[in-house]
């Protein structure tokens, strides 16, 4: 889960009371946005996205308005404008109209994990307002600091006079940022980035006004239920195959499938973290999915994961292959039996389908689990071919690949018409 | 002394190695991660995956586990093999009780984690290793446990990774690597491992055992963003053991923590992954989800720079150098590791063992055939999977999983919105184009038999019609006396073939298969299959006995008269000959009849489509089969030498099962154009799905017997169930039709139906029939008469509503028979019929020809002439219509009686007292 953009942003924020400009939503009326300009003289005006989608500023995705009507027309150019980076592809959905701040000086902060130092980590300079890639090492403080007190007013005060920040600015943030952590803590967050906050002078002194705004939540934590956000603000788009099985995610065994090729034509359950990576990049565009099933997954639920994802890909696809490195742990008479059963219920619901099954794998039970998923492949009629843990696992991707162009070349059809498929009825 | 033997408290600060200046670790060499002084507890030991786990960790460390934690369970124990483990409450509670530890193993769910962690070392300040199994830990836990874990000085490994295994202390800690047998996979030798991957940390032990390698320590890190004890770690500890000469390292894209290493030993680097670029979600593992700065091509290019090579080495391009290779696929590891250490001058610790040459284990094709490159077949597996294959191997044919099986088929089926059925996969319009022989086999063994198998099957059931002398004749005539209807007396007929009739032919069919299971014959018309070896094994008098007597059998002689006739080629039946010819006995007709079936049922057998209970059982189902037909033939048509006016040997070399049915049910041989049409009419009724009543009778039978165990099923009373469960109102309404095409064409001196020169006007025969129907059906409804006499075989509840009013079943014949030329005047006035009852309006319901009157229609036209001619009367067309539909319907109910044995489960098919009803 992530959000970006102040729509939302601004809400968190002031959870833990961080200042942020006024913000208003799509919806808002044209005596909001006047009363809106009339406070702040300028006003933004930016699309929302779902997800992390950067560089908006330099697309020409932010508009200003200092009248009603110059709003409204931007409004109308930004509300379903299309975006992209790199090969990340963005719809806007609607816009925010946002105060602008006047401001000498722009900060960037964000706070996350870092693996070189292994602690949560502050990364700040008031060279912001960029991309952070773009600057050079001295104009950035990157500082880890202790989980267990949190982040606090001095370590901030320590990065900046490091890299030499203007001495009007480290008092504010010093009073300010450390709210962040409360936020970034106690929601479960394992990103935090706030680029630009404009220091805007108030009287005499200057308000960290954040004024742009992305975060990831960590999934294993479920702190950041709490705070109630629609699902619909999920930031990537769920395919309904990867919803259903995201259904399961629970601690016991692992769940993790997603969606490669949606034209792809062999279908792999994988286990294994290892194995999941070899395989996805070894099969490229033929797979449908990525999968991770391993950890030992109770019956009923690899039965459920199983059937998913047969309901989902088993239609188009030319090889079911179930693969995995010599398991520790995962019974492979358990989970074989899962899968072995759920086939059997897909054929029974769903009709026969002309595949050919590949099987790779090793562990504890595993004759007991080849000779069940046997007798239901010789049950429905499918040919098939298993291999142990000594047959290395490249080797038998690379079989599979044969397999599924023979498949594409008339096996797929000679498989049919032997299994009594797609003859007069 | 090394800093993780002290005690961590006899410092203020924890002080750690002098290698890390920022932060605590404790660990110096790889051979202080599993020792065998480490005493371990493990938390949460009762969990499911503990439980499997634990013991055997327990078992192949020698018993290093003092004690376990469950809250709720104090007092229990976890079995091992060497001892039980006992379980504590808490932590403390299991160190009051005396145990003393210095290793946690953490299995606690992921919530709890952080806090079992805490409290473990906050109790236990002789606690200097934890290890964490858990997944899906949450990122906030995973700071606060490694801060704890630096304050405190405790060596923290994982989450979510598999522990360490020291192949040369032979002690495994936390994790299952090595799965159920460790000494399998983890053999002593001279590289470490150090993994991302749980799984790949055992996979890759047991790749390099394949080029001579064995491991020191295997570890497996884990790979969520905080991986507490890293590769920087890692490594130093591998500098320091001077057991390992190399090390793999597996990882995965994300995090920093393989880019500032150095390394002073050679290191083959998998790193895996480059395809997650295109993910925004971790998947699989939590933390192997990268920027721009640690993606799979960065780590790639680290290790490059590190080891000194300028590409990843490949079977074709094997770059590597003395400090080490970079491969992206865990199969290169063995051969990479070869190369650099052989720049060393090292040689593998040992002589390979095995390789990774794809070893398929099992293998079926159902019958295609796939191209050679693609054909891999099975091999012989390493110990001990070879032996546990060997015994599933064994197994011939199928064995089908047991399920609930009321109302449910796997051998029939029909569509719902076709009316369309299909038995054992073949259409019943393509069943109809077949012959009678060959869908009662097909019901058996799950496909057509090739033109030898018909021949055969012919054989056998020719051999065994004639009922001359036999109590099932008698039962027959005498039911058939008392007045009951075909059906009735068929099962009277059936109900006395029971199991010890049988029993001589199923048990040479079960002797058959055993001698040639382990043979690899494919083809039983194979006639050069070698068969000298089970010569020697069939020889022996206990086979002999079973397949030949000392005497001439009368009918088996007869048979294999019919069978060379036949000029059918059967290594089945040339054992028989072969092994009457040494022994100096002869073959009997239980022994033939066996050799008959095993030839039909082995290519399935073999391909796995068929049970060795139903290969068994086949004698048993011919025997019925014929015993239906005998038995509808009266006793004076049947002397011990002719059946229906034929020699018997006739039959069983020259004719086939469907032109003996015809002549049991109208006294003669039919000409093309007869067994045609005959074969159409039973091949249309052979299945109307699990649902119909017949089907439901059958499967009754077979459930009260109990499934579970087959060998209790009377086969012949599951056809009595069939039998029973057809009557006048189901099997016998094709005879209203005929009463109906009588009452309308008796008088109209029609002489022959098949010539559509009859001169006469369907249309307006079919028009004064609606209007006449119209006007009684209005005065019967307004009489309130609701039961008044319904125009037969004109409605199905299917094609209620729809516009087009045709039955799929009835069109396709109606085609099929006019292909060939062949009118039938009664077919013709019934398509009139159903337009002017349209035409008329005299129902709302649309009408249609179904199927029933397409066999009244095929059955009247046979019989019409001697109808006519007054040799025949009412009382035989209604016999005839019956007696004709159930010839058909055995063979689905075969199936049935087939399948519910081999799936069903004991009395399924009863419906629970909750979904009954009581009515007033």
């Amino acid at each position: 889960m992530q959000i970006t953009g102040m729509s939302w942003g601004a809400q968190l924020l002031n959870y833990v009371g961080y200042p942020t400009p006024e913000v208003l939503g799509p919806d808002a009326t044209r005596e909001q946005i006047k009363s809106l300009i009339d406070r702040y003289g300028r006003i933004l005006i930016k699309p929302i996205f779902k997800g992390g989608v950067g560089k908006k500023g330099k697309a020409g995705l932010i508009g200003f308005a200092t009248d009603v009507d110059t709003a409204m027309r931007e409004k109308e150019r930004l509300f379903f404008v299309e975006h992209r980076v790199g090969n990340i592809r963005a719809k806007a959905d609607g816009v925010t109209f946002e105060g602008a701040i006047p401001a000498e000086h722009e900060i960037y902060v964000s706070i996350t994990d870092d693996t070189r130092y292994r602690a949560p980590t502050l990364t700040i300079t008031h060279h912001g307002g960029v991309d952070i890639e773009e600057l050079s090492a001295d104009q950035i403080a990157t500082i880890p600091f202790d989980a267990l007190t949190g982040f606090k007013g001095f370590i901030v005060a320590n990065a900046l006079d490091r890299i030499h920040a203007p001495k009007e600015i480290i008092s504010p943030l010093v009073q300010n940022l450390p709210k962040l952590w409360d936020l970034f803590n106690n929601y479960g967050m394992s990103v935090l980035e706030l680029n630009p906050i404009r220091m805007m002078p108030d009287e005499d002194r200057l308000i960290p006004v954040a004024c742009d705004f992305k975060c990831s939540f960590d999934t294993d934590d479920p702190n950041w239920k709490r705070l109630d956000l629609p699902g619909s603000l999920e930031s990537t788009d769920y395919s309904t195959f990867e919803l259903e099985v995201n259904e399961l995610r629970t601690y016991q065994g692992q769940s993790d499938a997603f969606v490669i090729n949606d034209q792809g034509t062999v279908t792999a359950m994988t286990f294994g973290g290892g194995a999941n990576a070899l395989v996805t990049e070894m099969l490229g565009d033929v797979g449908t999915i990525s999968s991770d099933f391993g950890g030992n997954p109770p019956y009923k639920k690899m039965y459920d994961i199983s059937s998913i994802v047969y309901k989902h890909w088993l239609g188009q696809s030319n090889v079911l292959f179930i693969i995995g490195g010599k398991a520790n742990n995962t019974d492979i008479y358990n989970t074989f039996r899962a899968m072995g059963d759920a086939l059997r219920d897909y054929f029974n619901q769903y009709g026969a389908k002309p595949l050919f099954v590949v099987v790779g794998r090793g562990g504890p039970n595993l004759i007991r689990g080849m000779a069940y998923m046997k007798d239901v492949l010789d049950a429905l009629g499918l040919p098939y071919r298993m291999f142990g843990h000594d047959s290395s696992i490249s080797g038998v991707v690379n079989y599979v690949k044969h397999i599924d162009t023979w498949m594409r070349e008339g096996g797929q059809a000679e498989i049919a018409s032997q299994m009594g498929l797609g003859g007069s009825s | 002394m090394s800093h993780s033997s002290m005690h961590r408290k006899d410092y203020l600060r924890p002080r750690g190695l002098e290698a890390f200046q920022h932060y605590y670790v404790g660990i110096e060499s790889l051979a202080e991660l599993a020792t065998t002084d480490d005493r371990v507890c493990v938390l949460n030991i009762l969990g499911s995956e503990s439980r499997s786990v634990t013991p055997t960790s327990h078992v192949y460390s020698g018993g290093n586990i003092v004690c376990g934690t469950q809250p709720g369970k104090s007092g229990s124990s976890l079995k091992t093999e060497i001892g039980d483990i006992p379980v504590y409450n808490t932590v403390v509670e299991a160190m009051d009780a005396g145990h003393r530890f210095n290793v946690a193993v953490v299995y606690v769910p992921p919530s709890g984690v952080k806090d079992a962690v805490i409290e473990a070392i906050r109790v236990n300040p002789k606690l200097t290793k934890v290890v964490i199994l858990t997944e899906k830990v949450p990122l906030k836990d995973a700071r606060i446990v490694r801060q704890y874990g630096q304050q405190q000085g405790v060596d923290i490994f994982g989450a979510n990774c598999l522990g360490i295994a020291d192949a040369h202390h032979r002690v495994r800690i936390g994790g299952a690597l090595g799965g159920s047998s460790p000494e399998e996979s983890l053999v002593p030798g001279s590289v470490a491992i150090y993994s991302n991957s749980g799984n790949f940390t055992t996979t890759i032990a047991v790749y390099l055992l394949t080029a001579g390698w064995g491991t020191t320590v295997s570890y497996s890190s884990g790979k969520d963003v905080y991986i507490h004890f890293a590769a920087p770690e890692f490594t130093n500890a591998f500098h320091n053991d001077r057991r390992s000469r190399a090390a793999v390292m597996y990882v995965e894209p994300g995090g920093y923590y393989e880019r500032d290493l150095t390394f002073h030993k050679p290191v083959v680097a998998c790193v895996v992954g480059r395809w997650k670029d295109r993910l925004t979600k971790a998947c699989g593992h939590a933390g192997a989800i990268a920027g721009s700065g640690d993606n799979a091509a960065a780590k790639e290019r680290w290790f490059m720079e590190k080891l000194g090579v300028d590409a990843i080495f490949t079977e074709d391009n094997p770059v590597c150098s003395a400090k080490g290779a970079v491969v992206t696929n865990i199969a290169h590891i063995p051969a990479a590791m070869t190369a650099v250490m052989s720049q060393s001058g090292f040689i593998p610790d040992f002589e390979p063992r095995g390789n990774l040459s794809l070893k398929c284990w099992f293998a079926d094709d159902s019958g295609i055939e796939l191209p050679p490159q693609l054909d891999i077949r099975p091999v012989e597996a390493v110990s001990p999977y070879r032996e546990q294959i060997e015994i599933v191997n064994r197994q011939v044919g199928i064995i089908l999983p047991r399920q609930s099986m009321k109302d449910a088929s796997g051998a029939s089926m029909m569509d719902p919105q076709t009316q369309v059925s299909r038995l054992q996969g073949v259409s019943v319009l393509d069943a109809a184009t077949r012959s009678y022989e060959d869908n009662l086999v097909l019901s058996l063994i799950r496909e057509y038999p090739n033109a030898g198998g018909s021949a055969l099957a012919n054989v056998a059931l020719n051999a065994y019609v004639n009922l001359h002398g036999s109590p099932m004749l008698d039962a027959a005539a005498a039911a058939r006396t008392a007045g009951n209807s075909p059906n009735t007396s068929l099962c009277s007929a059936v109900s006395i073939l029971g199991p010890g009739m049988v029993a001589p032919s199923r048990e040479a069919a079960r002797t058959l298969i055993d001698l040639f299971r382990e043979t690899g014959l494919s083809d039983p018309e194979d006639e050069k299959f070698d068969i000298s070896e089970i010569m020697k094994q069939a020889s022996y008098q206990e086979q002999a006995a079973k397949l030949t007597g000392e005497t001439p059998d009368a009918r088996g002689e007869a048979m294999l008269t019919g069978i060379k006739a036949r000029g059918v080629k059967s290594i089945f039946v040339q054992l028989l000959r072969s092994l009457a010819k040494q022994s100096g006995r002869h073959p009997t007709a239980d022994a033939v009849l066996a050799a008959i079936c095993c030839h039909l049922a082995w290519r399935p057998l073999v391909l796995k489509r068929l049970s060795m209970t139903t290969a068994v059982n086949m004698p048993w189902h011919i025997r019925v089969f014929s015993t239906m037909v005998g038995a509808s033939v009266r006793k004076e048509r049947q002397t011990a030498d002719q059946f229906g006016g034929v020699d018997n040997q006739e039959l069983i070399s020259g004719w086939s099962f469907t032109e003996t049915a015809y002549l049991a049910l109208l006294t003669q041989r039919p000409g093309e154009d007869e067994l045609f049409a005959f074969s159409i009419l039973m091949g249309l009724t052979v299945t109307n799905g699990p649902g119909t009543i017949s089907a439901q009778g059958a499967k009754g039978a077979v459930s009260a017997d109990g499934p579970e165990v087959p060998e209790r099923v009377q086969i012949n009373k599951a056809y009595a169930g069939f039998l029973t469960h057809t009557g006048y109102a189901h099997g016998g309404n094709g005879f209203e039709a005929m009463r109906f095409l009588i009452e309308r064409f008796g008088s109209l001196g029609v002489k022959d139906p098949g010539d559509p020169e009859h001169g006469l006007d369907l249309a307006a025969i079919a028009a004064d029939f609606a209007k006449e129907f119209k006007v009684y059906k209005t005065s019967a409804k307004s009489a309130g008469n609701l039961s008044y006499d319904k125009i037969p075989c004109v409605n199905h509840p299917i094609f209620k509503g729809k516009d087009v009013n045709y039955d799929p079943r009835e069109v396709y014949v109606h085609d099929l028979f006019r292909s060939r030329g062949t009118y039938n005047l009664f077919h013709e006035f019934y398509h009139e019929l159903v337009k002017a009852l349209a035409a008329f309006g005299v129902s709302r319901n649309v009408y249609c020809v179904n199927v029933d009157a397409v066999i009244a229609v095929i059955l009247l036209k046979m019989l019409w002439k001697p109808f006519v001619a007054g040799e025949i009367d009412d009382r035989f067309l209604e016999y005839g219509a019956f007696t004709t539909f159930v010839y058909g319907r055995v063979a689905g109910d075969a199936a049935e009686i087939e399948d519910h044995l081999n799936r069903g489960r004991n009395m399924d098919t009863r419906t629970a007292a909750s979904k009954c009803q009581f009515v007033n």
